[in-house]
Formats: structure tokens, sequence, C-alpha cells
């Protein structure tokens, strides 16, 4: 005979009150599952209440249990519960991790914490962000299994979900996570986990790209007058890319060759944010609302590109092979009196770090020198980005659900990203207020304040099927003419590939994702 | 006792079967192992990939039709994959060229003896053990505008400073992979044409010697003669190997800017492992299996069989 489960007298007052006070009709069957369980566990309870508790499976019992967890612990603690219970217990989960500095957190933080809480050991596989699209489609196409968790760019949903290599995680988030810790999330990336009406990832780190400069050089008198007196305007956070390229001529100027108004990642591979957020922000659009044929030709696009070129001009010379590095080398160095936006461990690394991963990290110059601003024209790009999810083809689908909401869950995440050596970005409410976060440096506070404001009127990267393709496309197009492409020449090449993807795609079904695309609150913003 | 009984050979029909056929049946049974092997990691991906070049394969698709040639004839128009060739061939060229050049200058000063040889020898080789992507890192910071050591020796010599952007530009970039590759793997062709030098008879220098050749003539008509089919082996040897260049184009440029530094394995790396348009990159690859094998097979019949003869 099964065993029936029993509660702890110390939750009954909490599982009546969450019994009555739930309303849907899952809590309500919840509730009387709870209710039933009071009664199985002997305690003395009222004859009305005992002749109305119905029959019920300990599967139910389980179910109430559960639920009431979600009501009285976080989800760290709601995930470390279920994975002790769990039966079998897996003795491990593989996690497909970018390498680097990302995979530290799961190697000497995360994985060791979590096996520490269950006895389930984390195998984390390192793969160069180039790979890991490859890596995980390749491991599904051959059923392999070889991963429990994945993780991926929210703009590769579409393709990963096209594939079937996703998980559907409703079920789980609502079996196990607690609701308010779902509502913790901002509400941008709470929304980009949902893709057709399903969540297949939860949401892992907020890539937001934001302007950084530096405060002591606009707080110096001499140079806002200097600067007023030049531009006619104050030397202050540019609110457009006119401001913009005003001040960075201007520190470029004064720089003589040693230093530079700013600098922007314009190397192949990186440049296309900086395109799509722009082109954007002057009301551009990525294809015809009716035929989906491209439309980066338009007035839009014309105005981003030819503005991105001239902009280089005053920027560090070979600034079209700049990636992360090399402006962060220049960044630290004090060069630059602004980085035309990046991504946040900019941020926290400017004010210096002793971690020793970071070795490699130039020394700052910058510290307590630092201001942050929302990038010109009011909408910052968010950039890559990560979702965990489970794969389909993972035997322990539970415990890896367990093991990433344990991981993405308020308090374990805020140490997450937190970490001198991780590169997981705020991502929740409670980040963005979090006392501890806010004072780690005087303008954490800022920091953290900007990154909020930037993602509460964040574009998001083309989620859509072919999302890398476009991306590319987009990549090479600006890369073209900063070789020295005839602007419109370009334009239009970027619009073939953009057109030669749909059609081989199929138009029709890209219709659709362009529609759910748009649909998401950072995909246009209509001024 | 039948005469005829006693014959070796009833006796071995009667036995079973001959030494010979013995032998050749354990000889296969000895290949058998490494033969599955091949079959399984060479043959069956192959022929895998050759079916897959006659679907339409994308990631995006839950369905993979048989296109028939559609695949080849899209590659054979394809303004990616001839400019991907373009670059392709200019680097081989570029590079294969001036490894032999160097190669054998350098074959030809070790081939005899001079003091530090010894010392030198291991050194010069080095660059070869290097794995080629620790190579596309380091030589990228090298060729690096701003904080590069290259620019910063030409700033020396010219007494001013130098800022070429040697991975911005198409011609820049392509000019920085050949260098690149040629530090790399000029110590290869270094290496077999001194393997070659060595074996050429010493009697040939004495009597070119005795007949009044000197350093140029003995070149000519003795050095390069004798190891003509070493060179031709070298040569179609680094030929393909650079054909495959895609770590420098992965450090360097990532294809960029624009398309314009792609090498065809570069192409054929994005077609496949980051766009997974499996069926047309199976496709391009076959493209360049039986172009490679027709230049290999003419060259191997040109140069190294016409050495031989």
């Amino acid at each position: 005979m099964e065993a029936k489960p029993s509660i702890d007298p110390k939750h009954r007052d909490a599982l009546e009150q969450f019994a009555r006070a739930r309303a849907s009709r899952r809590q309500v069957l919840h509730g009387a599952a709870a209710l039933a369980a009071l009664g199985i566990s002997g305690r003395a309870r009222p004859a009305a209440a005992r002749s109305a508790a119905p029959s019920l499976t300990p599967a139910a019992i389980s179910a109430a249990q559960r639920a009431l967890r979600r009501q009285t612990a976080d989800s760290a603690q709601a995930a470390v519960d279920a994975a002790n219970a769990l039966d079998p217990k897996p003795a491990e989960l593989n996690l497909v991790w970018e390498d680097g500095l990302q995979l530290q957190d799961p190697t000497l933080f995360s994985g060791p914490m979590w096996e520490e809480l269950t006895g389930i050991r984390i195998n984390p596989i390192g793969k160069p962000f180039p790979e890991l699209f490859a890596a995980q489609v390749a491991e599904h196409l051959g059923q392999t299994g070889a991963y429990d968790v994945i993780t991926y760019p929210p703009s590769w949903t579409a393709d990963f979900v096209a594939q079937g290599l996703a998980e559907p995680l409703d079920a789980y988030i609502e079996q196990y996570m607690a609701p308010e810790d779902l509502e913790d999330y901002h509400p941008l990336y709470k929304e980009l986990m949902n893709y057709a009406g399903q969540r297949y990832g939860l949401f892992d780190d907020g890539d937001m790209i934001i302007l950084y400069y530096r405060r002591d050089l606009f707080d110096d008198p001499a140079n806002q007058e200097a600067f007023e007196a030049e531009y006619g305007h104050a030397l202050a956070a540019p609110k457009d890319w006119t401001e913009y390229d005003n001040i960075q001529a201007f520190f470029t100027e004064q720089g003589g060759g040693n230093s530079w108004g700013g600098a922007s990642q314009r190397a192949p591979g990186q440049v296309y944010g900086w395109f799509s957020e722009e082109f954007r922000n002057r009301g551009g659009r990525f294809f015809d609302d009716e035929t989906l044929d491209a439309a980066l030709d338009s007035q839009a696009g014309i105005d981003t590109l030819t503005r991105m070129i001239e902009s280089n001009k005053t920027m560090p010379p070979g600034i079209e092979t700049w990636g992360f590095v090399e402006v962060l080398t220049a960044w630290m160095a004090g060069q630059i009196a602004m980085v035309g936006g990046t991504w946040p461990p900019y941020g926290r690394w400017s004010e210096g770090t002793t971690a020793e991963q970071l070795n490699w990290v130039p020394e700052t110059t910058v510290a307590g020198k630092v201001g942050y601003s929302v990038m010109p024209m009011g909408h910052s790009l968010h950039n890559a980005g990560f979702h965990l999810g489970v794969s389909v083809d993972s035997q322990n689908k539970e415990a890896a659900y367990l093991f990433i909401q344990w991981m993405t869950s308020p308090s374990i995440s805020l140490q997450r990203v937190m970490l001198p050596y991780a590169l997981r970005d705020p991502y929740r409410i409670s980040h963005y207020e979090s006392e501890d976060y806010r004072s780690r440096w005087e303008y954490a506070g800022d920091y953290l304040d900007t990154l909020r404001a930037a993602a509460d009127t964040a574009l998001l990267d083309i989620v859509m099927p072919g999302s890398s393709e476009y991306h590319t496309a987009i990549d090479q197009m600006v890369t073209a003419a900063q070789a020295g492409g005839d602007i419109a020449e370009t334009l239009a090449s970027g619009n073939a590939a953009f057109n030669e993807i749909t059609d081989r795609i199929g138009r029709e079904s890209q219709k659709e994702a362009y529609e759910n695309f748009k649909a998401l609150p950072g995909a246009y913003y209509e001024e | 006792m039948n005469v005829a009984e006693s014959t070796p050979g009833s006796v071995a029909a009667t036995r079973g079967p001959s030494f010979a056929a013995r032998r050749r049946i354990e000889g296969w049974l000895l290949v058998l192992p490494a033969l599955l092997l091949i079959v399984a990691l060479t043959i069956f991906p192959l022929i895998q990939a050759l079916i897959l070049s006659f679907q339409r394969w994308d990631l995006q698709s839950q369905e993979h039709p048989f296109i028939g040639l559609q695949n080849y004839r899209d590659a054979l128009v394809d303004p990616r994959v001839w400019g991907a060739m373009q670059n392709t061939g200019i680097i081989v060229v570029g590079a294969v060229a001036l490894e032999f050049l160097l190669g054998l200058g350098l074959a030809l000063l070790f081939v005899g003896d001079f003091k530090g040889k010894r010392f030198a020898m291991p050194l010069l080789i080095l660059p070869v053990m290097v794995a080629p992507i620790v190579v596309g890192l380091t030589w990228r910071m090298l060729w690096d505008n701003q904080y590069g050591a290259i620019n910063q020796t030409l700033s020396w010599i010219a007494g001013r400073e130098v800022n070429i952007i040697w991975l911005g530009h198409r011609d820049s970039a392509l000019f920085a992979m050949i260098v690149t590759d040629v530090w790399q793997w000029t110590p290869f062709m270094f290496l077999v044409l001194l393997a070659g030098l060595s074996g050429v008879n010493p009697e040939l220098y004495e009597a070119a010697a005795l007949d009044g050749a000197g350093w140029w003539q003995s070149l000519r008509d003795v050095s390069l003669p004798g190891i003509s089919r070493v060179i031709a082996v070298a040569i179609i040897f680094r030929a393909l190997d650079v054909f495959k260049v895609f770590d420098l184009v992965y450090m360097f440029t990532q294809g960029g800017p624009g398309t314009s530094t792609e090498s065809i394995s570069w192409y054929v790396y994005q077609l496949g492992f980051k766009f997974f348009r499996l069926g047309y990159a199976s496709a391009v690859s076959f493209l360049i299996v039986i172009f490679l094998t027709i230049v290999a097979t003419v060259y191997v019949a040109r140069f190294v069989r016409g050495a031989e003869a």
C-alpha cells in the first residue's frame, strides 16, 4: 500500500488560509486536497469539514503541498526541496553554457552550491558563443540527450521551438515557482519568456546596452563652457545622436590623437545591434507590414548608416575592427570620454575588480568617474541576453527545470549578477532595488536605475525564425559600408539578403512570425 | 594407400583452405576492424552528406524534401561562393608561393653547416607546433592598428606614426592572412625541402663544380631537378591545406567587412553550422571536393608523375 503523505502542523494555518484565499479552479482543487491532507495527517478538525473532504489520491495531496510551498517559500527553496524529493534523483545534470567568463558561474558558484544542497552534480559543458547554437541543434538532431539544461539568447527562441528543441516550461512554472517570483522579473524580460503563447525559457541575463560617460569630464566647468560655446547646447549625457556626435567631436579634438570623445563596437559580428537600435529609434521597420519585403533602405536606414559612418571619423582610428575588448581597453585606460553603448559588465569593471578571472581586464583608471545614460533617442537595445531552458531530449527534465528555477530565483540570481567575474546582468526588480548591489560603489544606484530605465523602454533583437541570419545580414551590410561601400548599395544588398532569407524560410510563415515579434513590447515604438 | 590421396594438394583439400587462402583471410580479419572504423567514421558521413546535398535541409523547416540538383545549381550561381573561392585562391597562391621561396632559401642555408645550426633549427620549426587558433589570436593582436607590434615597428622604421588598419579592409586583411600563414607554415616547407636536398647525391655537385658550374647553376641544374618531386609534393600538401583556411578568417575578420574576406571554408561553416542550411552546405562542400580532386589529379599527373618520369 502506498504511504500517505502527511502535512507539517506548523503549516496548517497557512494551508487553510491558502485554501480559502484562492478562487481559481486549480487552486480550489489544491485547497480541497490540502484540507484532505489535514484529515489524512490525523489532526482534529471539524466534523463538517471531515464529511465534506473528498477522498484524494496521494498525488493530489502532494500537489497541495507543493502549492503550499509555492506560497510560503521562495522559488529557490522550493526547487531545492522538490529536487531532494525526486525519486529517482539524477546523479548529474549536464549544462551547455557559454565558455570563458560565463562558465565560471556554474563551475565555481552555482554548480557546487546546488550539489551541496541537493546532491545532484552539475556538469557545465562550455562552448564558445559562435558554437553554442550549432552544438545544441546538433545534439538535438542526433537525439543524444547530451544536455539537460540548454541556454540561448531570446532571439534564437523561434528556431529552437521550430526544431522542437526546447521543452515548454509552463507546467513546471505553475507547479514549482512562487507567483511573486515570476512577477519579480522586469516586465520586458517576463514578456520575453513567452513565445507563441508558451514559455520555453527562464530569462537569466539582462544584456541592456547603455551609454557610459566620464562624469568628471562632463562636470568640468571649463569643458562645459567651451562645449556650450562651440555647439550651443549643454555638455550632458546626449539625448540624441547629434548631441552624441557633437560631444564625441569635442573631446576627440581636445585629445589630439591620444584620446577620443567616444567609441562603439564596430567589428564584424557585433555591429548589427548598433544599427538596429538607431534604425528603429528613427522610426525604421525591418519589413513592410503587408508584404514582408525588407525595408532597411528606408529614410531611417539611410540616416542611420550615414551617421554611423560619419561618426566613425571622430572615433579612434581603426574603430571598424574594435569589438568589446578593444573598446574596454581604451575606456579603462581613460582614453575615451564616452562608450557609445555597450553591455553592463563595463559598469562593474570600471569600478575595479580583484577577481582572478578578470586579470586580463586592464586596470581601471576611471573608478568613481563613470556616469550612465539610456542610449541617445531614448530606446536602448537589449542585445543578446540568455534564457535557460530544458532540452526535450533530457532524461532528467524535472531536475533540470528545478535547477534553472533555483539559479534564476531572486535570492540566488542576485548573488550571481553580483559575482565579480560573472557576465550575468540584472534582470529582476529585486536586482535593481537590492540595497546590497546599490551600495557596491558610489554610483551603483545610478547604474542600476539606468539599466532599469533602459529596460523599461528597450528595443529587442529580432525574434523570428532565421533571426541569426537576419542579424548577420545587417552586420555584413554595415561593415561593407564602413569599408567604403556606397550607402544606397549596401542598404540594397541588406534588403536583398533579408528577402532571400524570408523567401527561403517561407514568406507566409514569416509573416506570422513577424506578427508575433511585433506583439512583443520592445519590437518597435510608435512615437 | 592410394598415391593420389597422399599428395599435398589432396591433404589441403581435406583439411580446409590453402595456406595462401588462410593468409588472405587472416589479413582481411586483421584489417577488418580498421576498415569498419573507416567506413563508420568516413564513408558513412560522406554518403550521408551526399544524400543531404540533394535535399532542402534548413533549420526552420521540419520537412526535408528531395530537390535533385537544385542545391548544386544554386551554388554555381551564388556570388558568395565565387567571392569566397576567389579569396581562397588569393591566399593559396600568395601563401604557398612565399612559403616555397622562403622554405627553399632556408633549406639551402641549412643543408650546409654553420655555427649555431643546431640551436636555430628547433626555433625555426616552433611555429608549426602552435595551434592555428592560437596563431590567429596572437597575430590578430600583432596586426591591431593601435596597439599592435607591426604598426609600432613600422612607425619606428618610418620615423613617424604609422596607423594602417590591416584587418579593416579586404586587401590588407588578405595580405595579413597570407603573412600569418607564411610565418606558421614556412618551416614545414623548409623541413620537407631540406630532407629532399639532403638526399641529393653530393657527387653531382662535385661533378658540376668540375664542369665550372657556379652556385646558381648548381641550384638550377642540380638541386632543383634533384628535388623536383619533393617540391611538387610539398606544394600540393600546402596548397590543399591552405585551401581549408578557416582559423585566420575566424580570428581576423569573421569574413568582413561585409563578406569581402570570406574563405570557402568559412562560408561553408556559416551555412552549415551557423544557419544550419545543411543541404546547401553539403552541396557546396561536394563542389569543392570535386574541384580539388580535379586540380589535384591534374597537378599530380603533370608535376609529381612528370617529375618522376
